[in-house]
């Protein structure tokens, strides 16, 4: 019960902060998306049920807070928990490398889940100016803010899984 | 054996459940989009738990923001000061056009006999806590709610110009919908009097930094350059709220229109504090009154001299015909 508050109060902090602090230092708009970051970690760490589920509250959180879409984060970022968490007994949880990696390729999903969703809605728009004016800003920091987040997935799942399972 | 079995009955049935959920997501995302769907109490509950820690945040970031402008106005505030002084002589000339322009307009008017048509805002001032990072729409959340009068559907702008409308007011936040969303359309005209064309602003999805205004003929008279100002059309927005500057025009992917690409007037990259519109009245415009002129700057000793002198004859009148009283 106290790990999920703990977790839940991790979601919190790292969104407010995504939401409040970093857009200060937008370019073109575009920010730096913890929520994915937190999502692909969670995954490679907890394995594919605890991955989707992540996905989809963080999801569902931006969803409801923000009033873009309604659903479009829940439902990229559990397809990407459930991706990502599938590869997870197949790494070790001390490698570092493939989650940052991991996550520049969700990060690079993530996006092209997004363009299908809004081509299918019936916005018309010019994808390749566009990956140039925002996908690659994002990937910048994605990549930059991957091994930060991923670091304090990391801790925090080793610590509560010490102190709670044995 | 029997174990396997069950365990293979178990996955199967995990999976027809995440197909199921995958599915319903799916089809939420586009009853949404086409206003069919509509969060009950969830949303407003998420944003009264989230909102007492962005106003945190907010605040904190506002600070620092604040901090490195300041220096920044120091180490440039001897070039600001000359270019400020030059602005400051212009507009004075302007100003004096304007008032004359004023009182021949009010003269015209009463001519006519024609309604007034300037009207005054009440306003609601407030702090932007949350912005969103996602690309494919733009909202901001504000730090004000149905607690301090803000409904749904009201205009929001800052003294430059506007910057969208709430769409969803909770209790003491409320989401506002920017211009730049593709989901947001402006009923806007060119301000240039001898054009005059009426077009939607909206959202562009290529490029979330500028809005584009689309639905002008192909032969309508649009510059680059031109002022475009809110219409009124559409009920939501008061007529005469600036909203940016054509930066280019190009053609329609149909052929017959054409789609102007506009500098918002609002730098939404810099977005701390908004005003809410919470109503507008129609009311007589205040009396043109020439501000004081900051001492050191004076750049017209004559007009501040008269100015002076008729302010002192104003009083002297309103004294005369408060003792004719």
């Amino acid at each position: 019960m106290k790990k999920i508050a703990i977790l839940i109060g991790l979601v919190l902090l790292l969104y407010v902060l995504q939401t409040s602090f970093l857009p200060l230092f937008a370019i073109h708009g575009v920010s730096p998306d913890l929520m994915l970051l937190l999502t692909v970690s969670f995954a490679f760490l907890r394995g594919v049920r605890e991955g989707a589920l992540m996905g989809f509250a963080v999801g569902l959180l931006q969803d409801l807070s923000t009033g873009t879409f309604l659903g479009v984060n829940a439902f990229t970022r559990l397809l990407i928990g459930l991706v990502c968490g599938s590869f997870s007994d197949r790494v070790f949880k001390e490698q570092f490398f493939l989650p940052i990696m991991a996550s520049v390729a969700a990060t690079i999903a993530n996006y092209f889940i997004l363009v299908l969703l809004m081509l299918l809605l019936g916005y018309r728009f010019d994808l390749v100016h566009h990956m140039g004016y925002i996908l690659i800003p994002m990937l910048i920091y994605q990549l930059a803010f991957a091994y930060p987040v991923h670091r304090l997935a990391y801790e925090l799942d080793k610590k509560l899984s010490e102190k709670y399972e044995g | 054996m029997g174990n396997r079995v069950r365990q293979d009955k178990n996955n199967r049935r995990r999976f027809w459940a995440l197909v199921f959920v995958v599915v319903s997501l799916f089809c939420i995302i586009f009853f949404a989009a086409r206003g069919r769907f509509q969060v009950p109490v969830s949303s407003q509950a998420v944003s009264l738990v989230l909102s007492p820690f962005q106003s945190a945040f907010g605040w904190v970031s506002g600070e620092l923001r604040g901090i490195t402008d300041s220096i920044w106005d120091v180490v440039t505030v001897h070039e600001q000061n000359k270019m400020l002084r030059n602005e400051v002589a212009q507009l004075r000339v302007q100003n004096l056009q304007a008032s004359e322009y004023a009182a021949e307009n009010a003269r015209l008017r009463a001519l006519l006999d024609y309604k007034q048509a300037a009207s005054q805002f009440d306003l609601v001032a407030a702090r932007v806590i949350g912005r969103e990072s996602a690309t494919w729409s733009s909202m901001i959340v504000i730090n004000r709610g149905t607690m301090d009068g803000i409904q749904n559907n009201m205009p929001v702008v800052t003294e430059k110009g506007l910057v969208g409308h709430v769409v969803e007011a909770g209790p003491n936040s409320s989401k506002v919908q920017l211009i730049l969303d593709p989901r947001s359309s402006v009923g806007t005209l060119i301000q240039r009097p001898d054009s005059r064309v009426a077009g939607i602003v909206e959202g562009d999805m290529d490029n979330p930094t500028m809005p584009r205004m689309v639905n002008i003929p192909k032969n309508a008279d649009v510059d680059e350059g031109d002022m475009i100002v809110t219409s009124g059309f559409g009920g939501i927005y008061p007529k005469g709220l600036a909203v940016g500057i054509v930066s280019s025009l190009k053609n329609d992917a149909g052929g017959l229109l054409k789609i102007a690409v506009l500098e918002p007037a609002v730098d939404f990259q810099r977005l701390e504090d908004v005003m809410v519109i919470v109503a507008s009245r129609e009311a007589p415009p205040e009396p043109f009154v020439t501000p004081q002129q900051t001492p050191g700057t004076e750049t017209d000793p004559a007009a501040e001299q008269r100015a002076a002198e008729e302010a002192a004859g104003a009083e002297d009148d309103s004294t005369q015909t408060e003792n004719e009283q």
